[in-house]
């Protein structure tokens, strides 16, 4: 297997890191839904965190796949720290964009997000299944390169 | 072109644009022939986060000085603010329905919020704010912001 089609095996996921903030919250609670539930074979966390700490292991995960990141504000954080990683972003999503199209699920709260935090959440975490779906290998043998 | 004051708080720059005036809220006011344009202070937009939807009085609304004109939802907060002035509303900044973040990324010109035809702006702007006071205050603000982080 070629190192191109490696890449296609499995998507990284980064999220914003802003604890104590709603949206911050929002973009970590739908990479969960993602990684644990929605498209756990295809997709998998690394803590930006780690990327700002330099981690070795969370900047070569990021290097070698494709990278979605989700952005709590207009800092855009967790996508230049990829960027800066060495990552290939395939598809930054912002928070507030995604509220802006649904304003029906206003996020509140921060530890526990409220029920339309939780639903925005949910909304924005079928998004990025989806562009998990456009750019990982779904044949059975896809996600077995971890 | 523009003038402004400007402060440096902990990381933050905040500007202050001197050819207008401010309410205590820091809502700007700014005379433009017969017409007052208004908006918020870049350290209003800078405190209260991204913008997620601007909500204007729409136009032809008669407005009194204290009035809410406009209520913003940012990531933060919503919040409302007061007019600056008695007047009616010419015109609503079509930023504010399309593109809100207009507040956040130029909030002293293509961030306007409306334009109000004044009814007595020569006595009210007397109860405003020049920007040199506006300035001090803000600064007062941003140092008492910056000490809860």
């Amino acid at each position: 297997m070629s190192d191109s089609t490696r890449k296609l095996n499995h998507v990284v996921i980064v999220p914003c890191s802003g604890i104590g903030k709603t949206y911050g919250t929002v973009s970590r609670e739908a990479a969960y839904d993602v990684v644990e539930e929605l498209r756990p074979d295809r997709s998998k966390l690394v803590a930006l965190s780690m990327l700002v700490l330099g981690d070795e292991q969370a900047r070569a995960s990021v290097a070698t796949n494709l990278v979605v990141t989700i952005d709590g504000c207009k800092l855009a954080c967790a996508t230049k720290m990829v960027q800066e990683s060495g990552g290939q972003v395939a598809r930054d999503f912002a928070v507030l964009d995604v509220y802006r199209n649904h304003r029906q699920f206003k996020p509140r709260g921060i530890a526990v997000l409220n029920e339309g935090g939780q639903q925005l959440a949910r909304v924005l975490a079928e998004e990025i299944a989806t562009v998990v779906d456009d750019v990982t290998d779904p044949s059975p043998e896809g996600g077995q390169n971890a | 072109m523009t003038e402004f004051l400007e402060t440096t708080v902990d990381k933050f720059i905040f500007k202050v644009a001197v050819d207008r005036y401010y309410n205590s809220e820091g809502v700007w006011a700014k005379p433009e022939e017969e017409m007052i344009r208004i908006g918020l202070s870049d350290f209003v937009q800078q405190r209260n986060g991204d913008v997620a939807f601007a909500e204007v009085k729409p136009e032809g609304t008669a407005i009194a000085l204290g009035d809410e004109v406009a209520v913003i939802e940012t990531i933060k907060v919503d919040i409302a603010f007061s007019s600056p002035l008695t007047g009616t509303i010419i015109e609503v900044n079509p930023a504010m329905e399309e593109a809100p973040e207009a507040i956040n990324q130029d909030p002293y010109d293509q961030g306007w919020i409306a334009l109000v035809k004044p009814v007595a702006w020569e006595v009210e702007r007397s109860q405003l704010l020049d920007a040199q006071a506006y300035f001090e205050r803000m600064k007062v603000e941003a140092e008492e912001e910056t000490k809860k982080l």
